[in-house]
C-alpha cells in the first residue's frame, strides 16, 4: 500500500518538524511548507491525501488558502481533506464558518501528536 | 358600468317617471272638465275658465313642490356620478319641506360615495402584483415577502443574486428549508416570527450578524429587518430586507482579541512542551529510574495543567462575551464523568492522590455538553487536588437525587473552606485569603463552574467543614425531562440553530 501523503502548511518550526516526526513514524510521507502562498501552490501541484493548515502563517492567511482550494474554477481536482490546525482562539460562529470549509478542525495544543495521528487515522 | 353608475342611470329614469305624473296630473284635469261636460254650461264657462286655469296652476306648482326634494336627490346622485360632468351639488337650502330628513338622507349618498371609491382604489391596489412593482423588483436590496405560512410568495432580483439562487428554487418554499440562516444568539428571526403571529398585529424587528452558507460553501453575512402584518389582504405577512456587510463582518473575524491573542502565545509553547513530553514518554519509558520516571509525570501533568487553564481563561472570556453556547446531548454521565477523570489521573498522582470513582449503576442518560461537563468535573478535581493537604483521596460520584436529577459531587478530605467564605467562593476572582499564601489559582475556576452548571439548568453547592474537606456537588438533568421539554416547545432557551438544538446561556452572570 502507497504510503499517505501529507501536505503540513505550518510557519512555527519546531511545531512541523514535530508533527513529520510522528507522521512519518506512522507510515505517511509528509510535506512542509512555511507560508500561505507556497502552501497553496504545492496543494495545487501535488495530489495530497491530506493537508494540515495553520491559519496564522505569512503572506497569506490559512483562510485565504482554504479559499482558494476550496474554489473550483482554481482547483478543479482537490481529493485532499483539509484539516485546520491552529492554536488561534475564534469566536464559534467564525469557527462553524471555517468548519464547514475544512474536513476538520484542531486545537493543536490539546492534542499531542500521537492524538493527532489518531485523528487522521479516523479521517477514512 | 358601475355601481354608481347604475344608481345614476336608474335615478334619471325614475325622475321622467315623476315628469310623466306631474303632466299626467294636468291631463287628468282635463279630462275630468271635459267628462263634467263643464263648458256646456253657458252659464258657467267664466268659472269653468277659472277652475280650468286655477287647477292647471295648482297641478304645476304643487308638483314641482311635491317633487322638489326628490329632484334634490336626484342631483346628488348626478354630481357624484363619475360619468355625470357639469351637474352642480343641489343647494339644500332652497328647500322648504323636509329639509332635515333630505339633508341626512343626501349626507348618507355622500358618505356611501366616499366609502365606495376608498373601496376602488384599494381595489385598484389589489391588483397590483409585487412582480410589476416597480420598486419591490427594482429596489437595490435583497426583498423577501413570505405568507402566513412562511411559504416564499416574492423575491426581487437583488435577492436572486445576493442569495445566488434563482426565484424558481425560493418562491412557493419554505423560508427555513431554502434559506437556512445562523444568527448569533438565541434571538432567532422564526421565534420572533412565532412570537409576533401569536401577540402582534403589526411588528418590525432587526438582526446583526446574521450567516447563510452559499452553495460553494462561502457564507454571506448580513444585517436582517423583519415587518410583520397580520393577515395581509394580498397574503403579503412577512417582508425581510437584507443588508449585506459579508465583507466588513469577515474582516472583524479576523481581528484578534487581546485574548485570543495571549491564549494564542500561550498555546504554541504548550503545544511543543506537550508534544516533546509525550515524545519523552514514549521513547524513555522504562529506562529511566524512578526519580527522573517522576519528574517526567510531574511535566506532562503541568503541560496538561497548563492546557486547562488556558481553556478556563478562554471560557470566562467567552461567558463574559456572551459567546458560550451549549450543545446538549445524551451522554452516558459514567462515560463522561471517566473520561474527565482520566485527564485528573496523572495530576493526582504526582501529588500522591488516588482519584476514585462511585457512579450508581442504573443512572438515566443525562442532557450534556461533553466538553463543558469535562470543565465542570475538571475544574472541581483540580481544587480538590489543590486543597487536598495532607489527604489523599478523592471520590468522585454520580447519583439520582429524589428531585430525579442527576447528582455528581467531587468529595476530598482537604483542607476545607470557612463557614464565611463560602457564599463568596463562586465570585470571579474570589479565593480564600488565608489560603492565597500558599496555593495558587486564579479564582476563575469555580466561577466558570457556576456558568456551566447554570446552563445546563443545573444547581451547584457546596458542604465544608474547616480541617476535614469540602463536597462540591452539582445537578443536571436526565435526558428525557429535556427530551419532553423540547417536544412541548416551551422552553425559551432552547433554540434551532443551523446545528439542531442547542442551548443558549449567554444570559448568565453570576
Amino acid at each position: 500500500m502507497t504510503p499517505k501523503k501529507v501536505l503540513c502548511i505550518e510557519d512555527e518550526q519546531f511545531i512541523s518538524e514535530m508533527y513529520a516526526r510522528a507522521l512519518t513514524k506512522a507510515g505517511y510521507e509528509v510535506s512542509v511548507e512555511f507560508d500561505g502562498a507556497s502552501g497553496l501552490k504545492a496543494a495545487q501541484t501535488n495530489q495530497f491525501d491530506i493537508i494540515l493548515l495553520d491559519l496564522m502563517i505569512p503572506t497569506m492567511t490559512g483562510i485565504e488558502v482554504l479559499r482558494h482550494l476550496r474554489d473550483t474554477s482554481e482547483t478543479p481536482n482537490l481529493k485532499s481533506k483539509i484539516i485546520i490546525t491552529t492554536n488561534l482562539e475564534q469566536r464559534e460562529d467564525v469557527r462553524a464558518d471555517i468548519e464547514r470549509q475544512a474536513d476538520g478542525y484542531v486545537v493543536k495544543a490539546e492534542l499531542t501528536p500521537r492524538e493527532l495521528v489518531a485523528f487522521l487515522e479516523k479521517l477514512n | 358600468m358601475n355601481d354608481l353608475d347604475k344608481l345614476a342611470v336608474q335615478t334619471r329614469w325614475f325622475l321622467a317617471l315623476l315628469v310623466g305624473f306631474e303632466n299626467l296630473a294636468l291631463v287628468s284635469w282635463l279630462y275630468i272638465a271635459w267628462q263634467l261636460d263643464l263648458s256646456g254650461y253657458i252659464l258657467w264657462p267664466g268659472i269653468a275658465a277659472i277652475v280650468l286655469i286655477g287647477g292647471l296652476f295648482v297641478a304645476l306648482i304643487g308638483g314641482h313642490q311635491v317633487l322638489k326634494p326628490i329632484r334634490t336627490v336626484w342631483q346628488a346622485v348626478l354630481h357624484i356620478s363619475p360619468t355625470d360632468h357639469g351637474v352642480v351639488a343641489p343647494d339644500l337650502q332652497k328647500l322648504h319641506y323636509g329639509r332635515e330628513l333630505l339633508v341626512n338622507l343626501i349626507g348618507q349618498i355622500y358618505q356611501l360615495n366616499n366609502i365606495a371609491s376608498s373601496q376602488a382604489s384599494a381595489d385598484q391596489l389589489e391588483k397590483t402584483d409585487l412582480k410589476n412593482d416597480f420598486v419591490a423588483t427594482n429596489m437595490p436590496l435583497p426583498l423577501v415577502v413570505l405568507d402566513a405560512n412562511e411559504i416564499i410568495v416574492f423575491i426581487n432580483s437583488a435577492a436572486t443574486k445576493y442569495l445566488q439562487k434563482s426565484a424558481e428554487e425560493l418562491i412557493g418554499n419554505s423560508i427555513y428549508s431554502v434559506l437556512d440562516m445562523s444568527f448569533p444568539n438565541e434571538h432567532t428571526f422564526d421565534l420572533w416570527l412565532n412570537d409576533v403571529k401569536m401577540n402582534n398585529v403589526t411588528a418590525q424587528n432587526s438582526w446583526e450578524r446574521v450567516r447563510f452558507g452559499l452553495a460553494d460553501q462561502h457564507s454571506l453575512q448580513f444585517d436582517l429587518s423583519a415587518y410583520y402584518n397580520k393577515d395581509n389582504s394580498r397574503g403579503y405577512e412577512t417582508m425581510l430586507v437584507l443588508f449585506d456587510h459579508t465583507e466588513q463582518y469577515s474582516q472583524d473575524d479576523q481581528a484578534v482579541s487581546f485574548i485570543a491573542l495571549a491564549v494564542h502565545e500561550l498555546r504554541t509553547p504548550l503545544t511543543l512542551l506537550r508534544g516533546y513530553i509525550e515524545t519523552f514518554q514514549d521513547e524513555f519509558s522504562g529506562k529511566l529510574d524512578d526519580e527522573l520516571s517522576t519528574f517526567m509525570h510531574r511535566m506532562a501533568a503541568s503541560g496538561e495543567q497548563l492546557a486547562a487553564f488556558v481553556n478556563n481563561i478562554l471560557n470566562v472570556a467567552r461567558v463574559e462575551d456572551d459567546q458560550l453556547t451549549l450543545e446538549l446531548h445524551e451522554e452516558s454521565v459514567k462515560d463522561v464523568i471517566s473520561g474527565a477523570v482520566d485527564n485528573y489521573i496523572l495530576r493526582a498522582k504526582v501529588r500522591g492522590i488516588d482519584l476514585e470513582c462511585n457512579i450508581a449503576e442504573d443512572l438515566p442518560t443525562a442532557a450534556l455538553d461533553r466538553v463543558s461537563a469535562y470543565e465542570i468535573v475538571g475544574n472541581l478535581i483540580d481544587n480538590a487536588i489543590k486543597y487536598a493537604g495532607n489527604s489523599n483521596k478523592i471520590i468522585v460520584s454520580a447519583v439520582q437525587n429524589n428531585e430525579h436529577l442527576i447528582e455528581i459531587s467531587v468529595q476530598d478530605s482537604g483542607v476545607g473552606i470557612p463557614t464565611n467564605v463560602v457564599p463568596n467562593l463562586f465570585t470571579k476572582f474570589y479565593r480564600n485569603h488565608r489560603n492565597r499564601a500558599q496555593i495558587g489559582g486564579t479564582g476563575l475556576g469555580l466561577y466558570l463552574c457556576k456558568a456551566l452548571v447554570t446552563a445546563h439548568s443545573g444547581h451547584i453547592w457546596v458542604r465544608s467543614e474547616e480541617g476535614k474537606g469540602s463536597v462540591f456537588s452539582f445537578t443536571v438533568l436526565p435526558y428525557s425531562q429535556l427530551a419532553d421539554e423540547l417536544k412541548s416547545g416551551n422552553n425559551k432557551d432552547i433554540t434551532r440553530s443551523a446545528h439542531g438544538w442547542i442551548k443558549n446561556h449567554s444570559m448568565y452572570r453570576s
